[in-house]
């Protein structure tokens, strides 16, 4: 027996392109809320010197290394902020069900982006900072999920 | 309409499903390949750079070597006015010293006060500005250097004094500064400077330790033993409060009581001032009886 992806399709009457719920947005709206929380909480840790961090701390693993180090701001902005605001956007982005070209061209290109920063935020921690971060490794595999699931839904193209 | 009709119109739907359910499962094999693909190089990628981290290891980095310090720097950190000093109280310091019930610390007669530490250590570089403040209410500096945390740590390069070399001339107080290691690495370790004597390390072996501080947090720096009366172990402030200044820009915040940076250290260094103040009995009257130390006071730590 197949098996389906559970999918509730609203089709316009129009000729336009339908509007979609299924399975992987699920996914990814979840993944981006996570993200948003997740990156609050590094916001705050930020802004609030990291005092109170949880997270353990161990001669690999230290998040007040990572989230204090010179590469946790870019452009005098820091990374939190930064994440924050792309799982802002990113969230909105996957939230909308609809599939108009310009909108999954806009997905996947901050899903894309997305990934890049993390191969340097990869990079830096093992590279430069010497220590990896949890919350920071937690925010990367939300990252790649919907990465992931924005690649199922906008990156291969319907024929039917 | 007939029937053979009807039965070429069933027909007819029944091979667009079966063409339409084709399209469907090739596209969701495309899906497949494309994202299990990508997702499989995202992988790839992260493991090759962990490998390629475990293969060539790491270690600390040496920060900024240490210097003589600035003039301006140094007159700065010894002049933080009485009235800047009792406005902050205690300010935002964290942990009060906290009181111990050993022999009474003395070198030369009087009361000491012994600093442990090391140049590489953030935390350390946050304690000394307090301990600066607080000491230079009992007489005067020499030997103060400047230096920055290690650039690879926790609160990274802070800027910060150098105890190494550095003595107190006070008619009241002994300061003894055992910096053990520098922020300079050397064969893959942070060079050493200082030793500790068998006493000294004694007391670090004692007061260093549970029940006086977590067990987690045994032997760590900076340790500061107040006269056998009272005990620092670890930074008394949030260093973060440092965090991207210089040792220049430090030391002016120190008389601006709106400054985060003085409502950190001063108010440390009051708790300080405090805990020295009881084992020099007082004296000198005019720091002891000040109201930012008596305020201080009210906040020392209670015996274990």
């Amino acid at each position: 027996m197949r098996r389906r992806d559970a999918v509730v399709t609203v089709r316009s009457q129009t000729s336009g392109p339908g509007v979609r719920v299924s399975a992987p947005w699920v996914i990814a709206v979840l993944a981006g809320v996570l993200g948003i929380a997740v990156s609050a909480y590094l916001t705050v840790e930020h802004y609030t010197n990291s005092t109170s961090f949880a997270c353990p701390e161990t001669a690999a693993i230290n998040c007040l290394k990572v989230t204090t180090s010179r590469w946790s701001v870019i452009a005098g902005v820091p990374v939190a902020v930064l994440g924050l605001a792309y799982f802002v956007v990113m969230t909105a982005l996957v939230a909308i069900p609809r599939r108009a070209a310009a909108l999954r061209a806009l997905r996947l290109l901050g899903a894309a982006a997305g990934m890049v920063m993390v191969f340097y935020l990869v990079y830096v921690e093992l590279f430069r900072v010497d220590a990896i971060c949890l919350w920071c490794t937690g925010v990367h595999v939300l990252t790649l999920i919907v990465f992931a699931t924005v690649l199922w839904r906008d990156g291969v193209g319907d024929r039917a | 309409m007939s029937r053979s009709t009807s039965t070429r119109g069933r027909q007819a739907a029944q091979r667009a499903a079966a063409a339409r359910e084709r399209i469907a499962a090739a596209q969701r094999r495309r899906r497949l390949f494309v994202v299990g693909g990508s997702v499989a190089v995202v992988v790839l990628i992260v493991a090759v750079l962990v490998v390629v981290k475990v293969a060539t290891g790491s270690g600390p980095a040496s920060g900024k070597k240490a210097t003589s310090a600035s003039a301006q720097v140094v007159q700065k950190v010894s002049t933080v006015p009485d009235a800047v000093l009792n406005t902050i109280g205690v300010g935002t310091a964290q942990t009060p010293p906290h009181k111990i019930s050993g022999a009474p610390l003395r070198s030369g007669g009087k009361p000491e006060v012994l600093y442990v530490g090391a140049e590489y250590c953030p935390y350390c570089a946050a304690e000394r500005w307090a301990v600066a403040v607080a000491l230079a209410r009992f007489g005067t500096l020499h030997g103060v250097g400047e230096v920055t945390s290690s650039p690879t740590d926790v609160y990274p390069s802070t800027a910060t004094l150098a105890f190494h070399g550095a003595s107190l001339d006070s008619p009241v107080l002994a300061f003894t500064p055992r910096e053990l290691q520098s922020n300079q690495v050397v064969n893959g370790n942070y060079a050493p400077l200082d030793t500790l004597t068998a006493a000294q390390q004694a007391l670090v072996n004692k007061y260093d330790a549970p029940p006086y501080v977590p067990a987690n947090s045994r032997g760590a720096i900076p340790f500061v033993d107040i006269g056998g009366q009272y005990m620092i172990s670890g930074a008394s402030y949030n260093p973060g409060v440092l965090q991207h200044k210089t040792q220049k820009q430090i030391a002016a915040a120190l008389s601006d009581p709106s400054s985060p940076i003085a409502r950190s250290v001063d108010g440390t260094a009051n708790l300080i001032t405090a805990a020295i103040c009881a084992t020099t009995g007082g004296s000198p009257g005019n720091v002891c009886s000040s109201s930012g130390v008596a305020a201080a006071k009210a906040h020392l730590g209670a015996s274990s």
